[in-house]
């Protein structure tokens, strides 16, 4: 029998909570650490990290623009993981809903808050339907889904290279990059001289709506009794078919908006590599925020804020962007082995 | 003579409940002599053996093993004390071989530093030899039954010399064959001077099998008595307490309405079978009566339920709600669908979401009624759900994890939530498997009280005695067909022992339709 220690549910709570603050604690020592190895003004490196993206209402808010893409994507993962699913094919969704989104602006030019709305649109369907491929696989042959959305994910980054490289690229720049797309597809800036936009507003809403939906919704229901217990949610009469396919559908969908959004809001063309890490990066960011979307937005600033600070700390000392790495590696490494999560809630065998 | 373990005045409080699980507990273990640890659930037994076996420490108290203290008790020091431990789930690695699962730990090396494959097979070969075990060394552990894994774990004791072995309800999963040949075992186990304990609850093997019984109750030790000097019923009323026997005594009725449930000719054929794993089952169930199918474990049941639950399809045959095709050759899983009250016999993993909360789960078979499709507050689910746990006494708080209820406290859950969406029939499986004499009183009283009220009851269980202290009617399945068929009026005169030749096989009735 499973061991299922007796906590009280505040108890339960303070004490996840403890471990995630943990592991934010670690990762900031070793940062530290890292930096005293590694620079040779130690001092300045660690107060241009720390404070560096506070230093300005432009840093402040190029570091909140930073966390949307990371946000939306995390709110897409949150809700595969919470129905037992698994979309690790970020990457590529990421990247294909933002050359579905420059195609469109290019394609429809001046067609302002309509051609947003029709390009959003476009990047959500495809990507959607690539995970969602990935989601069929499983249901119809029980293909690892873990396999099939990397995979996919990978064919659809070259193919999008291709594309920025090829059939779309801008001959003007120097740059591997698809032309710009034209003002009145900006998204409109909410704190200039920084690149916030009124993406940030879509990133709140995604995160709402996404907390209504598992917590207040049937189909949400549903969907995480799916992931809590596939066999319960069976016996309970939930079709638990629909449950590989929708979520993937959801997770593939926001990636491409994620990714659109970037395009129209802040890089306003597609660059080749320029949304490199997002996909992974978004993981992280459910992974740190265990999958609840309420924690999606501390966990999504705290991120966006160590690559800030790295930033940061490159240009004023003489420390590398690859700092930042360390981090998420240490991240990483230690919400993946999950031990200081057990070690808080007590558990030591599962 | 030493005793083989003596424990004075354990007492064990757990910090997260403060809950005395042990409170000044005496316990003495005399050499080769089988001993049952008996009580109901939470009694303390786990905890008492736990505490012996070094997988938790006592706060204070003493214990001495053969006379010598035992100071800092772990698994590791217990080991070489000669002491083992047998859990209710096993732990062996499905994909090793017997072999491989027996020496793990204790391995013999060729000079090389290399596993000597032959010489490790030749010492699990012999202890199979001298115990008579049904095992083949080179099986692997996935392929083999329960029964057999639960002989590979006592094979991983005895290739530790173990001279005390702790087995914790060993019968809960094994058939009533592999029950008897694991009694032949242990009785040879003690002829070799091995002293055991038994940790159970259920009174008939504790007569069947042990010398002497110690009973404990609400974490205090409150007798130690010999086996043949007392009575199934005085252990019962050692174990409860004052509370004695609630008996359910049934009131018959005669109802001639429409069945409610058929199930007509249906069979389930795998190719890889020799036998059909259902063969031609036709039933009724009628409002108002408790239908009672009776097995040895492995011989349909557990088939039967999957069919009615939709898991798997049938070859040929149908189920019918009313005059309504729920199941038939061409479409399966519409009973849950149709949202007929399910008991399910796997009450952890199909019967609800260890992780979910209590709530959650009591909502989880009337979703519609609590998500039309959205519901801004969950309000209405704690309200409901508490008033769910006040009507059934459940002791538990809406929103902790249904996970960290007690194994009667769950189950209660489960047949609460049924019961509540009743229109007129509920099918139940296996309900009191595993359950303290309380919970198992409490739910057969739920279920005759169902009866008394109209609805028709599928009661699909292996627990004998059950059947016949609640069943109207009783079918008889053996080896996938309906051996027996009981009728009201036969089932007033019915015993054990005129049922066992129909439940083993050996006889077999024939009888039109019931």
């Amino acid at each position: 029998m499973r061991k299922i220690e007796r906590f009280s549910v505040l108890e339960y709570f303070v004490r996840s909570l403890f471990g995630i603050l943990a592991i934010v604690l670690l990762s900031v020592i070793m940062l530290i650490a890292a930096i005293f190895l590694l620079s040779d003004q130690p001092l300045t490196s660690i107060a241009s990290f720390f404070a560096g993206p506070f230093s300005s209402l432009y840093a402040i808010g190029n570091m909140i623009d930073h966390a949307v893409p990371l946000a939306i994507g995390a709110v897409g993962i949150a809700l595969a993981m919470r129905s037992g699913n698994m979309n690790i094919g970020g990457e590529g969704q990421v990247y294909a809903g933002a050359l579905v989104t420059t195609i469109v602006a290019l394609a429809l030019p001046g067609w302002g808050l309509t051609g947003i709305l029709v390009a959003l649109a476009a990047s959500m369907l495809v990507s959607g339907s690539v995970a969602t491929l990935s989601g069929w696989l499983r249901e119809r042959w029980n293909v690892s889904d873990l396999i099939t959305t990397f995979l996919l994910s990978n064919i659809i980054i070259l193919v999008v290279d291709y594309m920025v490289a090829y059939p779309f690229v801008d001959p003007q720049t120097n740059l591997i990059s698809t032309r710009f797309v034209d003002p009145s597809y900006h998204l409109l800036i909410i704190l200039p001289p920084s690149q916030l936009n009124i993406a940030l507003c879509i990133a709140l809403v995604c995160v709402l709506v996404a907390h209504l939906f598992l917590y207040r919704s049937r189909t949400g229901f549903e969907l995480r009794m799916v992931g809590d217990n596939e066999e319960f949610a069976r016996y309970a009469g939930v079709d638990h078919r629909l449950y590989r396919i929708l979520p993937m559908t959801l997770s593939g969908a926001l990636y491409g908006l994620g990714g659109a959004l970037a395009i129209l809001g802040t890089y306003h063309a597609t660059i080749k590599g320029f949304s490199a890490g997002m996909g992974w990066n978004a993981l992280l960011v459910a992974l740190i925020a265990r999958f609840k979307p309420a924690a999606i937005i501390p966990a999504a600033l705290f991120f966006a804020y160590i690559d800030a600070g790295a930033r940061s700390a490159m240009f004023y000392s003489d420390v590398t962007y690859e700092i930042a790495y360390i981090v998420q590696a240490v991240i990483f490494f230690l919400i993946s082995s999950s031990i200081l999560q057990r070690i808080a809630l007590g558990r030591r065998r599962v | 003579m030493t005793a083989a373990v003596r424990m004075k005045s354990i007492t064990k409080i757990y910090p997260e409940t403060q809950k005395r699980a042990n409170d000044q507990v005496d316990f003495t273990l005399l050499p080769a002599e089988i001993l049952s640890l008996a009580g109901e659930n939470g009694a303390g037994k786990s905890t008492l053996m736990k505490i012996l076996y070094g997988l938790i420490s006592c706060d204070s108290g003493e214990i001495l093993v053969h006379g010598q203290p035992f100071a800092h008790p772990s698994p590791i020091e217990a080991g070489k004390r000669g002491i083992g431990m047998v859990h209710q789930h096993f732990m062996l690695v499905e994909e090793f071989t017997v072999t491989e699962n027996v020496v793990l730990g204790e391995e013999s090396t060729a000079p090389t530093g290399l596993l000597d494959r032959r010489q490790n097979r030749q010492r699990v070969a012999a202890l199979i030899e001298k115990h008579h075990f049904s095992l083949s060394p080179d099986d692997r552990v996935m392929s083999l039954s329960v029964g057999q894994k639960q002989q590979v774990e006592i094979l991983k004791m005895l290739m530790r010399d173990v001279n005390i072995l702790i087995l914790d309800e060993p019968t809960s999963v094994l058939t009533q064959l592999e029950i008897d040949s694991l009694f032949t075992t242990l009785r040879k186990l003690q002829s070799h001077g091995v002293s055991i304990i038994l940790i159970t609850h259920k009174l008939h093997e504790i007569k069947n099998i042990s010398d002497r019984v110690a009973v404990m109750r609400e974490g205090r030790m409150v007798g130690v008595y010999e086996t043949a000097e007392v009575s199934e019923e005085d252990i019962a009323r050692a174990m409860m307490g004052d509370e004695g026997l609630s008996v359910v005594r049934k009131e018959r009725r005669q109802l001639n309405l429409d069945p409610v449930l058929s199930v007509a000719h249906l069979s389930l054929i795998r190719h890889n079978q020799d036998h059909p794993l259902l063969d031609d089952i036709s039933f009724t169930v009628h409002p108002g009566e408790i239908l009672g199918c009776a097995a040895i474990s492995g011989n349909g049941l557990g088939q039967l339920e999957s069919v009615l639950l939709g898991n798997l399809p049938v070859s040929s045959g149908e189920i019918l709600y009313h005059d309504e095709v729920l199941t038939s050759v061409h479409h399966t899983a519409t009973t849950r669908k149709r949202g007929i009250p399910f008991v399910p016999s796997d009450r952890l993993f199909t019967g609800c979401s260890l992780s979910a909360k209590v709530s959650d789960n009591v909502i989880a078979t009337s979703r519609k009624r609590f998500f039309p499709p959205f519901n801004v507050s969950r309000k209405e689910i704690e309200s409901y759900t508490s008033h769910l746990i006040e009507t059934y006494g459940i002791s538990a708080t809406p929103s902790a994890p249904i996970g960290t209820l007690s194994g009667g406290g769950i189950q209660k859950v489960i047949l609460a939530r049924e019961i509540e969406r009743i229109r007129d029939l509920i099918i139940c499986c296996e309900p009191t498997w595993g359950l303290d004499v309380n919970s198992t009183a409490f739910i057969h009283r739920q279920i005759v009280q169902l009866r008394n009220d109209g609805v028709g009851v599928l009661l699909i269980s292996s627990n004998i005695d059950e059947i016949l202290a609640l069943a109207d009617r009783l079918l008889v399945f053996s080896r996938g067909s309906v051996s027996a068929r009981f009728s009201a009026s036969q089932m007033a005169s019915l015993t054990k022992e005129e049922l066992s030749p129909f439940l083993l096989g050996k006889k077999r009735m024939e009888v039109e339709g019931a």
